[in-house]
């Protein structure tokens, strides 16, 4: 579809958008945890594929060459939002430890210490497994996104869980058992 | 196989992505291994957990203006292989008014020069090194969109121009003469209040100010009247004192306006006398 494009059919990126918009989006809620900015980055991904249609190289895939645009458009945002500190959007749904445990309320606040853990993260932990837990993205597709072998893929995705599970039990104050 | 080359094994495992001859190796080692079972329970804890923090989906308007925009494009890319062919006046396509005339041809030239750019050379990837020459480039279609949207049939397109617009870090001349007119012609009032206060950005010229002045007359809307009186008061804007005070003394005029008018001109010269203190 994406030869299409690049061949002038540019109408056609309105099923690319279709396909791929809606992970796009959830990979920068994931790292912004805002949804309006995460919007915004999503669509400017596609504005940018739109005007660099002609370099796409089909030999890593579409969704390869999507995320390795979707990286330098995050990074740009960074570099326009220096000093901002993203914070979870549900983290005033964090309550006290007093509040009676339900299974439901354990969920939640499960997830919203999760948040808080994932959204400490350093930005190239976080972005990895990102792309291995949630975007279904095969290491060797990672690979492809972060220009690096599939064996490192393979470590830093481990590492990064390692690293979550940390800061993810602290924030708990418990251990798996 | 060592504890660290079985542990970074254990997120394919939970994926469910790792081969079944690793699995079987990494479930032999498990059983002889304590900490690399404590692993194993920790981080499936952790990634089962996830589960809980997968994000919601996109709101269903990001397509809308995703639309906007590539229809927008192809429009601008439509009009730049097909104005050749026509003579002034004579296409739908072509506006009557000058300032309209000057923002598409300028639209067309940013088109052409980007497509001309495309046929000539392939570029390559965007490395980090070319970051500022991509922003620059971005800027460009932002700008052939907006012009582009700014002229489509539809108000609420036409607003989306306006906002383009405005997310542009850099605004220039034909924008600021697309907005100008979008200001003094646009049938729709939202889009003229929008392209007032998008016109902010041109605080710096003073033409902009001097033409903003001049547009309260041959407004129909109060509203929009009252929006170019305020924003000239937030603007500063000294020199256009005796404007707003012949408007103020204008019978023909809406009281209201008259009134802010007149309000206007207490606000400058007040903040000349502080000025000149």
């Amino acid at each position: 579809m994406m030869r299409e494009v690049r061949a002038g059919d540019v109408g056609k990126l309105e099923v690319l958008f279709d396909r791929h918009s809606q992970a796009l989006f959830r990979y920068f809620l994931y790292l912004t945890s805002n949804r309006g900015v995460s919007e915004d980055l999503a669509q400017e991904v596609f504005f940018r594929i739109l005007k660099y249609r002609h370099t796409y190289q089909p030999e890593s895939g579409f969704r390869a060459w999507m995320y390795q645009v979707g990286r330098n458009v995050y990074m740009d945002h960074i570099g326009r939002n220096k000093g901002e500190v993203a914070l979870p959007e549900d983290a005033k749904e964090i309550r006290s430890a007093e509040t009676p445990p339900d299974r439901e309320f354990q969920r939640k606040q499960e997830a919203v210490l999760l948040r808080r853990a994932l959204a400490a993260m350093p930005d190239e932990k976080r972005e990895v497994l990102i792309m291995s837990r949630f975007q279904d993205l095969k290491y060797e597709e990672i690979a492809a996104i972060l220009k690096c072998e599939v064996g490192t893929v393979k470590v830093r995705v481990y590492r990064a869980l390692r690293e979550l599970a940390d800061r993810f039990f602290a924030l708990s104050g418990e251990r798996a058992s | 196989m060592n504890c660290e080359k079985i542990r970074e094994q254990i997120p394919e495992c939970l994926g469910g992505r790792l081969d079944k001859a690793a699995r079987e190796r990494l479930v032999e080692h498990l059983e002889t291994c304590a900490s690399c079972r404590t692993e194993v329970a920790e981080l499936n804890a952790v990634w089962r957990a996830m589960e809980s923090v997968k994000a919601a989906d996109a709101d269903p308007a990001m397509k809308l203006r995703f639309m906007e925009v590539l229809e927008a494009y192809k429009a601008g890319a439509g009009q730049a292989t097909e104005m050749p062919k026509t003579s002034p006046r004579t296409g739908w396509f072509v506006p009557l008014h000058p300032v309209w005339q000057f923002a598409m041809a300028a639209s067309l030239l940013i088109g052409g020069v980007l497509l001309g750019r495309y046929e000539s050379k392939p570029q390559p990837a965007t490395p980090s090194t070319e970051v500022s020459q991509l922003k620059g480039e971005i800027e460009s279609l932002r700008q052939l969109v907006a012009l582009s949207m700014l002229q489509q049939q539809s108000p609420s397109a036409r607003l989306r121009g306006v906002s383009y617009s405005e997310a542009m870090a850099q605004p220039d001349q034909q924008v600021e003469q697309a907005l100008l007119y979008a200001v003094n012609h646009d049938s729709n009032v939202n889009v003229r209040l929008s392209a007032v206060d998008a016109l902010q950005k041109f605080a710096g010229n003073p033409d902009v100010i001097h033409a903003m002045a001049q547009a309260i007359p041959v407004q129909d809307s109060p509203l929009v009247q009252i929006a170019l009186i305020d924003m000239l008061v937030q603007l500063n804007a000294k020199n256009e004192m005796p404007a707003l005070g012949k408007l103020s003394l204008d019978g023909q005029t809406d009281d209201v306006v008259r009134q802010r008018a007149a309000w206007a001109v207490q606000r400058l010269s007040g903040q000349k006398k502080e000025a000149s203190r």
